[in-house]
Parts: C-alpha cells; sequence; structure tokens
C-alpha cells in the first residue's frame, strides 16, 4: 500500500479540504435554516438568521410536538434494534444449517434467498402490507417478522459464504466430544462468525432505520411511526408545509445518525467491505 | 454430523423458513396471481387474464417512466463509479488527512432516502431560485438533481469498496510495470483496472440496482413532478397502486415487469463483468 | 451444564419473539376488547390506545373513530376528542389523513377490521363511492337542527346520507390598508375598494398596481399562484369553480357528464392576470405553495391572495392588521357580475358507517350530537377550528371571531349572489391534476392553452367515463 508519499500532496489536500467543506454543505444549510423563522426559509435559503429571521428553538419545539418526534425515535430504535438481533440470531443459524445439511431443502433455500435479493420491493408491497395486517402483524413487534422475512435474503446469503470457510474438523471434534448442535453452533461457530454479524448487522441495520415505504405500508400508522414516516408526514400531513418545523426535524433525524458513525465508523466501513467483498 | 444436525431443523432454520415464507415467499406469489386480477383488496380478487399488462401499454406514465429510469440509471452508474474510482485512486496515494475525507465523503450514505430527498431540495431550489427557476419546472431539473443526490449519497460507499480493491493490488505488480517502462495510463489500463475488476462487479452491480429501484428519494426530491414527468419506474407503480382507484391489477402487473427487468439487468450485468475477472 | 441453559434460554428467546409476533396485535389493547376474527368492513370494536377498562363497562360498548379530513385541525380534534372521553368514558379516536389522501386512506381503512364510524365525503361525487356506507341520517340531531336540506345529500329515496358540518367562503383576500394606499396614488384608476366590481376593473387596477409596485412598496399584486401539488387546489379546483358555475346557470344545471368549456376564455384571462401581476416569474410556479403566498400577503407584499375564510390563521399576526381585511368577489367577466358575490359551500359531508355495530352507531351519533350542541364542542368549533357551521344550534355568540368570516357575512348582507360550489361535481381526483398539470405548464411557457381546453373538456368526458366503469 501506499507508503510513498504522492509529489505535491498538499495540493491534493488542499483540494480534498475543499470537496470535504462541499461534501458537508448541504447538511450544514439544512442546520442553519432549522434556527430561521419559517417565512424566510423558501426565501432567502442561503442567509443566516439574524434578528427577525432567528427564532432559536422554536422550530425544533413546534416540530417535536407535531410529529411526536421522540415516539418516532423510539419506535425506529425498537424495530431497528430488535430487527437486527432477530435476524442476526435466526439467519445466522439458518445458514449454518443449510451450510452442512445438504439436502433439497439446503440447496432450495440458498438460492431462493438469493433470489430475494434481486426482487424489488415494489413487487411484494401491496400483498406483504395486505398479508401482515390480516395477520396482525402491524405493530412494531410484529413488523420485525417482516423484516426477517424480507431481509433473510442477503443475511442468509452472506452468512453462507462465511460459514463455508470455517473447517469442519472444529465442529466435528465438538460433537465427539458430546455437544449437541445448538452448543456448537454457539460455542464454535457463533463467535467465529462475529465479524460477518457485523457486517451483516450494519447493513441491515442502515436498511432498516432508513426506509420509508416497508413501514409506511405494514405498520399500522395510525399508533406507531417510524422517522421516515414522520419526516414524510410533516410535507403533506398538515395542508401546509411547515417549512421550519421540517428544518429543525430533518436535523433531528440527521444527529442520531452522525452519532452512530462518529462511534462506529471503523467496524462500519470494515463491514461495507467485507459485505462487498463477499456479495 | 449431518444427522444429529437434521433433527434441529425446527431450531437452526424453521424461524428463518417461515419468516421467508410469510414476508417473501407468499407476497410474491400472491403478487404474480393478482397481476392476473382485478381487485381493490387482496380477498375480492376476479381473474381477468392478460388484461391488465395489455392496459400498461395504452398508459403513457409508464413508457415515460420506464425511459426515464432507464437514463437515470446509466448516468448516475457511470459518474458515481467514475468519480467514485477516480478519488479512490487519489486517496490511496497517502496523502495527509486521507482518513478524515474517508470519513466525510462516505457519511451521506447513512442519512436515509427521505432525509436526503428533502436535505437537496432545500438546497438546490434555493440555488434556482436565483434563476428563476424551481426543481419541478420541467422533467430535466428533476433529473439532474436527482443525478447530483445519488452521487452524493452514493460515491462515498463504492469509494471505499475501490480503495479496497486498489489496496489489495500487489505492489509487486505495479512496480514491475514502471520498471517495464509503462507510463501511468498504462499501467492503469492494464495492471489496475484489470486487479481491481471485482471491485468494479460489486459496485456496477449496486449503483445499477440502486439506480433502477429508487424510491424514496424520488418523492421526497420532487414527488415525480411536473405532471409526473419526474418519475421513476417505483414511484410510477406506487402510485398507480395508491393513487388512482380501479387500478391496483395494472400495478402489480407493473411491478412484475418491474422485477423482471431487475432480475434481467442483475444477472446480465453479473455476468458479463464476472468474465472480466482475473482470477488473483 | 450452565452452557446448556444459555443457549436454550437463547432459543427460548428467539421463540419467544417469534409467538408475539405471530400473535395478536400487541399488548397494548385490552384483553376483553380483542375480537379478531372478524372480517372486513365490521368495525365490532373500536377501543383503541387511549381507552382504559372503564370504558368498556360505562355507557354502552360503543365506541368512536373519526376519520378527519382536515390536517390543520388534527390537533383540534384530538383535544376535543379527550375532552368527550374525559366526560362520558366513550373512546373516540381521531386520525387525520395526510393532505390529498383522504380517499385511499378511507379506502384502507375502511377495508380493516376497525374501520372508521365516522367519516367524510366531499359531496355528491365522493357519495357516489360510498353510498352503500352511509347510515341514514334522518333521525338523528343533527339533520334535525340543520338549517336547510341544501347542506344534506339525500337520496332519491329519501335517506340522508351526509350532512355538512363546516361551510366555507372564498375569494379575493385583499389588503385594505394597501388598496387604500394605491387609490391614494395619481393617477390611481379607482378612488375606493367598492369600486372594483367586474373584471375589466379588476385588471386595470391590478396591471396599475403591478407597474407601480415599487411607489406601493409590494412586490406584485397578486401573490404567487403556486402549483406545488400541496396547494394548487386553489386554482384547478376554486378557480375552475367560476367558469363551471357560470356554464351550469347558463345552462340551468346542476351537474354534468360533458362540460362544454363555456366560459374558458373567461377562466384564461383570470390566470393570466394571476401569473402576470404577480410577485414572481411564472416559471417559479411550480414548488411554490400556498404557504408562500400566505406569507407574502401576510407580510405585506401583495395586495390580493386568492384563499377562503380558512386562510386567517396562517395570515394573523404578521404585518397585516385584522382590519385590513377584507374579500372580494373573483370577477371572471361575465355579465351581470356585479351583483356576484363570494364562493360559499361546503365540500364536508359528515357520513356514519352503517356497517359499524349498533352500538358503535349510537356512540357516534351521540359524539356529534355533542359536538353541536355542547359548549366546549361549540366553543371549540368558534375558537379553535373556526368553523361556520349550517346547524342552528351555533348562534351568534358562536360565530368565529375571524374578519373574513365577517367580510363573507357582510358580502351576503348587501345582497350580492353566492356563488356556489360546483367543483364538488368534478368528475375525480385525475380530472383536477390534469387541468392542473395543463395550467402549469402553460403558465410556465412550456405548453399551451389549448392543452388546458382539452383536459377541462375532454378530460371530463373521459373520467366520468373511466369513474363509472
Amino acid at each position: 500500500m501506499g507508503v510513498r508519499k504522492a509529489k505535491h500532496g498538499w495540493i491534493y489536500t488542499i483540494f480534498f479540504s475543499l470537496l470535504s467543506v462541499a461534501w458537508v454543505f448541504p447538511i450544514v444549510l439544512v442546520l442553519i435554516n432549522s434556527f430561521k423563522k419559517k417565512v424566510y426559509i423558501s426565501r432567502k435559503p442561503f442567509a443566516i438568521p439574524t434578528d427577525k429571521m432567528f427564532v432559536k428553538w422554536d422550530n425544533y419545539v413546534n416540530g417535536m410536538e407535531k410529529i411526536h418526534f421522540f415516539d418516532a425515535f423510539k419506535n425506529s430504535l425498537f424495530i431497528t434494534v430488535f430487527s437486527v438481533a432477530v435476524i442476526i440470531l435466526c439467519t445466522s443459524m439458518c445458514a449454518w444449517y443449510i451450510s452442512r445439511v445438504k439436502s433439497k431443502f439446503s440447496s432450495g433455500m440458498y438460492y431462493l434467498c438469493l433470489f430475494s435479493m434481486i426482487v424489488p420491493f415494489q413487487m411484494v408491497m401491496f400483498t406483504l402490507s395486505k398479508l401482515a395486517n390480516m395477520l396482525h402483524l402491524s405493530s412494531p413487534v410484529g413488523i420485525i417478522l417482516v423484516y426477517l422475512g424480507f431481509g433473510a435474503g442477503l443475511a442468509v446469503f452472506m452468512f453462507c459464504g462465511f460459514v463455508r470457510s470455517i473447517p469442519l474438523e472444529i465442529e466435528e471434534a465438538a460433537m465427539i466430544d458430546g455437544c449437541t448442535p445448538v452448543q456448537t453452533f454457539f460455542q464454535i461457530v457463533f463467535p467465529i462468525l462475529k465479524p460477518t454479524c457485523i457486517t451483516v448487522a450494519i447493513l441491515q441495520a442502515m436498511w432498516i432505520w432508513n426506509d420509508y415505504l416497508l413501514p409506511y405500508l405494514a405498520l399500522d400508522i395510525k399508533r406507531w411511526k417510524t422517522i421516515p414516516i414522520a419526516i414524510q408526514y410533516l410535507k403533506g400531513g398538515y395542508g401546509s408545509v411547515d417549512m421550519g418545523a421540517m428544518m429543525a426535524m430533518l436535523v433531528l433525524a440527521i444527529i442520531p445518525i452522525i452519532v452512530f458513525y462518529m462511534a462506529c465508523q471503523k467496524h462500519i466501513i470494515e463491514g461495507v467491505v467485507a459485505g462487498a467483498v463477499k456479495g | 454430523m449431518q444427522k444429529s444436525l437434521k433433527k434441529y431443523f425446527p431450531v437452526f432454520a424453521l424461524p428463518t423458513l417461515v419468516a421467508f415464507t410469510i414476508g417473501f415467499i407468499v407476497p410474491f406469489l400472491m403478487g404474480i396471481y393478482l397481476s392476473f386480477c382485478k381487485f381493490t383488496t387482496v380477498t375480492d380478487a376476479k381473474f381477468v387474464g392478460i388484461s391488465n399488462y395489455f392496459k400498461i401499454f395504452t398508459d403513457k406514465t409508464f413508457g415515460h417512466a420506464l425511459w426515464y429510469t432507464a437514463a437515470f440509471t446509466i448516468v448516475s452508474v457511470l459518474l458515481i463509479n467514475v468519480l467514485a474510482f477516480a478519488i479512490a485512486m487519489l486517496l490511496t496515494k497517502g496523502i495527509k488527512g486521507t482518513n478524515i475525507f474517508r470519513t466525510v465523503f462516505f457519511m451521506p450514505n447513512l442519512i436515509g432516502g427521505i432525509v436526503l430527498g428533502y436535505i437537496w431540495q432545500l438546497l438546490l431550489n434555493g440555488i434556482l431560485a436565483h434563476f428563476q427557476k424551481t426543481l419541478t419546472y420541467n422533467s430535466a431539473y428533476g433529473f439532474w438533481g436527482l443525478v447530483i443526490l445519488m452521487c452524493w449519497q452514493q460515491i462515498g460507499y463504492m469509494m471505499i469498496i475501490y480503495i479496497s480493491g486498489i489496496q489489495n493490488i500487489p505492489g509487486e505488480l505495479i512496480e514491475a510495470a514502471k520498471i517495464d517502462g509503462a507510463t501511468n495510463a498504462q499501467i492503469l489500463k492494464n495492471v489496475t483496472i484489470p486487479m481491481v475488476m471485482p471491485s468494479i462487479t460489486i459496485c456496477t452491480f449496486l449503483t445499477l440496482t440502486n439506480g433502477f429501484k429508487l424510491f424514496d428519494q424520488n418523492l421526497a426530491l420532487t414527488n415525480g413532478e411536473p405532471s409526473n414527468m419526474s418519475e421513476l419506474l417505483a414511484l410510477n407503480i406506487f402510485n398507480t397502486f395508491y393513487g388512482r382507484s380501479g387500478f391496483e391489477g395494472v400495478g402489480q402487473a407493473k411491478a412484475v415487469i418491474f422485477f423482471i427487468l431487475v432480475a434481467l439487468i442483475a444477472v446480465g450485468q453479473n455476468y458479463l463483468t464476472r468474465r472480466k475477472e482475473v482470477q488473483q | 451444564m450452565k452452557k446448556k441453559l444459555v443457549s436454550l434460554m437463547l432459543v427460548a428467546a428467539m421463540a419467544a419473539t417469534m409467538a408475539a409476533g405471530c400473535g395478536s396485535n400487541n399488548g397494548n389493547k385490552n384483553d376483553a376488547a380483542d375480537n379478531s376474527g372478524s372480517t372486513t368492513e365490521e368495525s365490532t370494536d373500536d377501543s383503541q390506545e387511549e381507552s382504559k377498562d372503564d370504558s368498556q363497562a360505562a355507557s354502552g360498548d360503543g365506541a368512536v373513530y373519526y376519520l378527519n379530513f382536515k390536517p390543520e385541525q388534527a390537533d383540534q380534534w384530538k383535544a376535543l376528542a379527550e375532552t368527550y372521553t374525559e366526560q362520558t368514558g366513550v373512546p373516540v379516536t381521531v386520525e387525520t389523513a395526510a393532505s390529498g389522501t383522504y380517499e385511499s386512506t378511507l379506502k384502507s381503512e375502511m377495508a380493516k377490521e376497525e374501520a372508521p364510524t365516522l367519516f367524510q365525503v366531499n359531496g355528491p361525487v365522493g357519495l357516489a363511492s360510498w353510498a352503500d356506507y352511509c347510515y341514514d341520517l334522518k333521525e338523528s340531531a343533527l339533520y334535525k337542527n340543520l338549517k336547510s336540506d341544501d347542506f344534506a345529500l339525500i337520496a332519491d329515496s329519501g335517506e340522508v346520507q351526509g350532512i355538512a358540518y363546516v361551510i366555507e367562503t372564498y375569494g379575493l383576500i385583499y389588503n385594505k390598508k394597501l388598496l387604500a394606499d394605491y387609490c391614494a396614488l395619481d393617477g390611481a384608476k379607482i378612488k375606493d375598494a367598492s369600486e372594483i366590481n367586474s373584471f375589466a376593473k379588476l385588471k386595470e387596477v391590478a396591471d396599475d398596481m403591478q407597474a407601480k409596485k415599487d411607489d406601493l412598496g409590494i412586490n406584485g399584486a397578486f401573490t404567487s399562484a403556486g402549483m406545488d401539488s400541496s396547494s394548487d387546489w386553489r386554482f384547478k379546483t376554486h378557480l375552475a369553480n367560476l367558469p363551471i358555475y357560470y356554464e351550469y346557470q347558463a345552462d340551468g344545471i346542476e351537474t354534468t357528464d360533458a362540460i362544454k368549456g363555456t366560459y374558458l376564455d373567461n377562466y384564461k384571462n383570470m390566470w393570466d392576470l394571476y401569473i402576470t401581476d404577480s410577485t414572481v416569474e411564472p416559471t417559479m410556479l411550480s414548488s411554490m405553495t400556498g404557504e408562500d403566498a400566505a406569507a407574502e400577503f401576510a407580510m405585506g407584499e401583495a395586495v390580493f391572495y386568492q384563499n377562503g375564510t380558512w386562510a386567517y390563521n396562517d395570515i394573523k399576526d404578521n404585518e397585516v392588521a385584522d382590519e385590513d381585511l377584507g374579500m372580494l368577489p373573483i370577477y371572471i367577466g361575465v355579465e351581470g357580475e356585479e351583483n356576484q358575490g363570494l364562493c360559499t359551500g361546503s365540500e364536508n359531508y359528515w357520513c356514519v358507517n352503517k356497517n359499524a355495530s349498533q352500538e358503535d352507531i349510537d356512540a357516534t351519533l351521540a359524539f356529534v350530537e355533542w359536538v353541536i350542541t355542547s359548549d366546549e364542542g361549540r366553543t371549540s368549533f368558534r375558537d379553535e377550528m373556526g368553523f361556520v357551521t349550517p346547524f342552528s344550534t351555533f348562534t351568534d355568540e358562536y360565530q368565529p371571531a375571524n374578519p373574513l368570516v365577517a367580510a363573507s357575512q357582510e358580502d351576503i348582507d348587501a345582497g350580492h349572489a353566492t356563488v356556489a360550489w360546483c367543483f364538488t361535481t368534478m368528475p375525480s381526483e385525475n380530472w383536477k391534476n390534469g387541468v392542473g398539470s395543463a395550467l402549469l405548464e402553460y403558465a410556465q411557457g412550456t405548453g399551451e392553452w389549448d392543452a388546458v381546453k382539452t383536459a377541462f373538456v375532454d378530460g371530463w368526458a373521459a373520467e366520468v367515463q373511466a369513474v363509472s366503469e
């Protein structure tokens, strides 16, 4: 890898610094506008709010009340965390099973998972939402099952890729020692799969946290809204578009992501690479 | 071991299988069946053969959305991959601050589609206002707005993948080429790109399918305005289902066609690029 | 041993999650209330999150689920519902459909087990889709207190299927102070607001104002005619009402399967006026919203703003004083328009779900009766929601203190002929969207007026056909 320094490296540094600033600018813009009085936002989006335009925290308070932001946040958090946990648990076990047990079911399942990765959501959106409603899965708990179903494809596929690289001897040794398959899995296989778990967890979390359409259709949104749904509701849900509240809520929606990113950056990037290599 | 494991099927595989059936298999099969029916809720479907598919041909918005989506996908795939690759090349030269730059460029990928759409709507409308235009003035503005948005979101992600691909090229190969007197351009064409082909396959696949299936950002940025001219396929299908009554069957039929298209593209692209990969 | 326990626990946890997921509709619901197994359309119980156990034991077992149309009053309805529940113990759920999604939301909600017990239709056209779901309101307090049958949707059989609950008026809201400033200018075309009583006069004044906008300190005579999909109803529906109304008048009909478009030239004249004498360039219109227009008016940047009595909430407390708010009729250049008044009518008719259980129906009827007869209900309508209603229970003290409402009253008192709301006869949302798109393209310069004519006339017949299929 390039230990060598590039010639005129400082030019590149400056170039990229400028590019980075430009890259972050859109977010900064929203931040600035979240402190502006709403009548001024569309007219003067680039102006820094001063005097009459500056409304301190009004937009935030307003917005949070309007869309019950903390409820949406709780819902998003609950659904994401538990869906990811369930997906990791179930799909890793399933992947191990179908990699170790050669049968028509195993290969069928594997190819179905592969297949499901290509199917666009629109194909199943209507039927899935109706099914979810009929089976009473329209709650945050129920929708975890839906996410497991729809997200299983990618997860099983990725786990299978890694499981194949685990030497059978280790597992067989454990079995000979008297471990049941469950013990073998949790004590031997699962720890080895940890990096993959992180990868899958991150990819799934990114998808589920930001997902709009699936919860919109499957969840009973009268009672539970997730963050993307709440934000979209701000646009059309109130007859008028409160730009001030909109800006403030966009900022609030971005903050958790940035916090998560700063905390887990290394893992996220490793996960993305690993996911791509195996995929 | 297989035998003992087989007994544990209910523990290991059943939950996933059940969820997968409910969450994917059943809706998928129902979807195919319903595409041949006229229905409003799932329970009142009437079989009508392929008339839904015929109705698609008379729906001008579908043809337009198809063309629009294809153009959008091609443009965004090219731009994203070329730019991401270029940036990746530069960021593997050991410049000061590389890590910070990587962090910054990747960040937009974590932000959700809806939020992203509104951020850029504010920005682009603000800029366009100086020219007395808005994003929804005509579909071309919406088109480029979407392209810019996609680039901002995806370049960081693809860049990461390319960086890892480039870093995996054995240094000796490059050294050897240099000793042989190859220019930078030749090194790029004959050494770097072939060695990075797996990454190119992945990135192309991802940007292709992402572009084709785009929905959230489309909904937020333009919502298909003006007059459904800036609708991508996914939004068009959504509107057919939920925007009008009586067209659910047509919507499902469109979705089937959508799926077939995506499948063809995915499989085709995969096949083409895998052939070009160099085994390490 | 311990390890086996851990793995067993994990498996159990997983199984529990599965079971919980597959089980009944989450733990929030009262077990007593759970009644799954019933099929669609039957709403056998509606008890939702705010109800506690006592609701089941108290006054009847019915519950109310109101699907509200007006997002601007979403919170107010929720508050009113809570008050009612506190007083009577009957659970009332209010949900509001997002703007422009009422029909589709109603459709999907009606297909669910817990369907709305109280909903609304926009008029005869909406009623056509939902007539099978409308309970006969003839015996209800709502109907008994209705001032006139004009405000009810009555089927040929005599069944009262819908009752209007709010009457609204719209016209050209104008800033009296700015208009007076204009009159004081040299070379002003009029000396007083009352002289504007025809399209010709309106155009003269507006054009002149536009020319002299710097002197007046405004950005344009009219606020921006924003055509963003959230608020273009002002032009594809409200403004379009006038040519339709006059055609119906001329032909002596109340609805039609094939509109002729006799007054489309007048429509064009008015639209041209809106986009020429405006605060912004026409190319900006596709993203501009009603809020932008309201903001422009409220900040004193324009003189005329087409909207209705409900717009008061958006304009007040900015730069235009209450006493400076007035409303002019929308003149489009028709003979005899000196006598034309403001456009008044209703697009909001309450209907009670016939397929709900009798308990729920009774509970719903009791609820709406309370709304229009109780002090809390009427005060809420007056102060929080600003509604003018067709019910005789709303005596003078319960009329909203809204200067625009006062202006509409003045207009009626002056003896002007109110323009009825004919847009409830427009064939479908799709028709409106077609006209709207054509209007926008024409305004931007990317389309011709002929496209508007086609969308208006040919589109009408096509939509009538498509809807009846």
